[in-house]
């Protein structure tokens, strides 16, 4: 039942994160782009202000899985960076943070790009 | 001929909307199931690595979904999910291995050099610059600040 | 004044269409000459394919018209990539003087009204006029990758994967020859200056570029042709003359949004549609097939809303070939568009229409949006432009 309970959290604020990203797309025509770095820098506030420590603790993945969760990781990741290596820190702490995800993306990017084509559309 | 302003008022009166319930209705759900997904793959990697740091769940977890996303587009079928759910698949980090992925594959026919490398970033360049200045400025002050 | 009358009669000699699997798919299927079953007709990218398909469409109009390539004077020819790529590596397949000439998707009436200017004076006795547009291509210049993950907005149009070609001549033709064999077309090269092991290659490609072919659709093979009902079915009575024309202003209204294209070409074509009928003292009654170019359901409905604060009431038959285009369930939201939208629509349905003698007197008026893909993020507005010309059909001898 606990186990239920955290998936049906995790579903709902998922869910509600991603419905309001759909209805800045529906009423402003915002390019993917532009949405998923408004949400990314939402993250990165969130963060700061120490709002998203509490969200995690209640949603787990329904707040880290969406694109907040990579700012909020470069925001901490650069304060941790600070603490630990001083001015240093706040350079090299935030890509740090990130750099298991980006090279994933980066490596599967080049291998997809290499061995996929893209498709024509059949809508 | 009708005036400038009129025109343009007329077209934003009257040029169709998305339809709303629809689109909110697909972006919550698939959003959703997608955040559940990210979820139950953190559970699995802590069941078979009970000694792992959440942290390092939680980057795995996200490599993982990274991965899932990047596959899923390679296939082909992450634009058709992209076109059902908006929003839903955007927002979630498989929509920005999407946008790593998607101009790659697009340009591998200008080849590897100029073609995949060089456009891969075409539309995930603005979310990684402006997350790294972003980083950067919350490090400075926070130096400042601590 | 910018109508004109084309006073040495220009005739049109043939049409010939080559569109891609959504289009065979849509409320034109059954006219096409050529519908293909993949849009990259086993070639390795989606701009070598508009380009092949540029070619063929040029070679068939030709034969279709019972002519070589050697007896054509001038090619015009445009379409939407940048610099014209897939018109110009079209061309050079033929032996023959060529202008590219690009307005966006009106380029069709442009070289229309170009072609027939020169040959009415005198400077040219054959011209072919072809333009094409293919939507993979189309959306890598102008949008977004095509797996990216994105939604289509509601004002958006789809691009229409597809090529055309007219002859127009000085010469009005005895009988209008309405069908070409597919080994004319896609066999471009008679296999000159090869040797053995590349014409064996060269045959197999061949094979393989048929098997692309959509056997139920295209009109040029042989099992269709005899069919009931085909448009084939009906001999064409009349031959087709080039009338006059309204050449169009850019018009720009400050519509900023490059998701909604008919907005954009609206007044454009609304001007040119108002100037035709007042220059030449017509009424659209005159016409029995008035046509637009690709404004899409949405810009269609705006013509007609600007239209009517200036009196003019479009009859009931006025049809705009883009919002035609597709059947509502392909989910192409406002139709199609591009530079080869009315061109296979005209050559197609249109032009077969009024050999038969169904259209007396049409006026098909494209539009285009004037964009690329920098223009917005600088803040400009979309220009529209939009050409007129008038056809007719008169009686064969």
């Amino acid at each position: 039942m606990d186990i239920f309970l955290t998936y049906l959290k995790v579903f709902a604020v998922g869910g509600l994160v991603c419905l309001i990203g759909q209805i800045l797309i529906n009423k402003t025509q915002m390019s993917s782009a532009r949405i998923l770095v408004l949400y990314m820098l939402v993250g990165v506030v969130l963060e700061v202000t120490g709002a998203f420590e509490y969200m995690k603790q209640f949603a787990g993945s329904g707040v880290t899985i969406p694109i907040m969760g990579f700012g909020s990781n470069l925001a901490k990741g650069a304060l941790e960076g600070v603490k630990e290596k001083g001015f240093m820190g706040a350079i090299s702490g935030g890509m740090s943070a990130v750099a298991a995800g980006l090279t994933t993306a980066i490596t599967c990017g080049f291998i997809f790009g290499l061995i996929s084509r893209s498709r024509s559309k059949k809508i | 001929m009708i005036d400038r302003i009129e025109y343009q008022d007329y077209v934003t009166k009257t040029q169709p909307k998305s339809p709303m319930v629809r689109t909110l209705f697909a972006a919550f759900i698939v959003g959703g199931l997608i955040c559940c997904i990210g979820e139950a793959i953190g559970d699995i990697i802590k069941v078979i690595f009970k000694e792992m740091s959440d942290k390092d769940v939680a980057t795995w977890e996200s490599c993982v979904m990274i991965f899932l996303g990047s596959f899923f587009t390679a296939l082909g079928l992450y634009d058709k999910l992209g076109h059902y759910a908006g929003g839903g698949s955007i927002i979630p980090i498989t929509g920005f291995a999407n946008s790593v992925v998607s101009p790659a594959m697009e340009y591998n026919r200008e080849g590897v050099f100029f073609g995949i490398c060089a456009k891969m970033f075409v539309i995930a360049g603005p979310i990684i610059v402006f997350g790294v200045v972003a980083s950067f400025l919350v490090g400075f002050i926070g130096y400042f600040v601590v | 004044m910018r109508t004109f009358e084309i006073k040495t009669p220009v005739y049109i000699k043939s049409g010939f269409t080559i569109v891609g699997p959504k289009e065979g798919d849509g409320n034109f299927g059954d006219c096409f000459d050529l519908v293909l079953k993949d849009d990259l007709w086993c070639e390795k990218s989606y701009e070598k394919c508009e380009s092949k398909m540029h070619r063929d469409a040029i070679t068939g109009a030709i034969k279709k018209a019972g002519m070589e390539k050697e007896d054509i004077d001038i090619m015009l020819g445009g379409d939407l990539l940048n610099e014209l790529s897939s018109t110009s590596l079209a061309a050079r397949n033929f032996p023959t003087a060529f202008f590219g000439l690009y307005n966006a998707c009106s380029t069709y009436s442009e070289a229309i009204i170009v072609g027939s200017m020169l040959i009415s004076g005198g400077y040219a006795r054959h011209i072919t006029c072809s333009t094409s547009s293919h939507y993979s291509s189309a959306e890598r210049q102008y949008r977004f990758p095509l797996e990216l993950g994105n939604q289509r907005p509601p004002t958006a149009q789809w691009t229409v994967t597809g090529s055309g070609c007219t002859v127009l001549s000085c010469e009005k033709p005895s009988a209008i020859n309405s069908r070409v064999y597919d080994d004319d077309i896609i066999a471009i090269d008679d296999g000159i200056n090869m040797d053995d092991k590349e014409l064996e290659k060269y045959k197999k490609s061949i094979e393989k570029q048929k098997k692309v072919i959509n056997k139920d659709k295209s009109n040029i093979l042989e099992e269709n042709f005899h069919k009931q009902n085909n448009d084939y079915g009906v001999p064409s009575s009349h031959c087709v003359r080039i009338t006059g024309g309204t050449i169009g202003r850019v018009i720009d209204l400050g519509i900023d949004d490059e998701a909604n294209m008919g907005a954009a070409m609206a007044p454009a074509a609304c001007d040119t549609i108002l100037t035709h009928f007042k220059e030449s003292g017509r009424s659209p009654d005159y016409y029995d097939g008035i046509f637009t170019g690709d404004l899409g359901r949405y810009g269609k409905e705006t013509l007609e809303y600007l239209l009517s604060k200036e009196g003019v009431t479009l009859p009931k038959y006025y049809m705009d070939t883009g919002a035609s285009y597709f059947l509502p369930e392909q989910k192409t939201f406002q139709g199609g568009s591009g530079a080869g939208c009315v061109n296979t629509v005209f050559n197609a349905y249109i032009l077969k229409r009024l050999q038969r003698g169904e259209i007396k007197r049409a006026l098909i008026v494209p539009t285009g949006a004037l964009l690329n893909k920098d223009t917005p993020l600088q803040k400009e507005t979309i220009p529209g432009i939009a050409h007129a010309f008038t056809v007719e059909s008169e009686p064969l001898n």
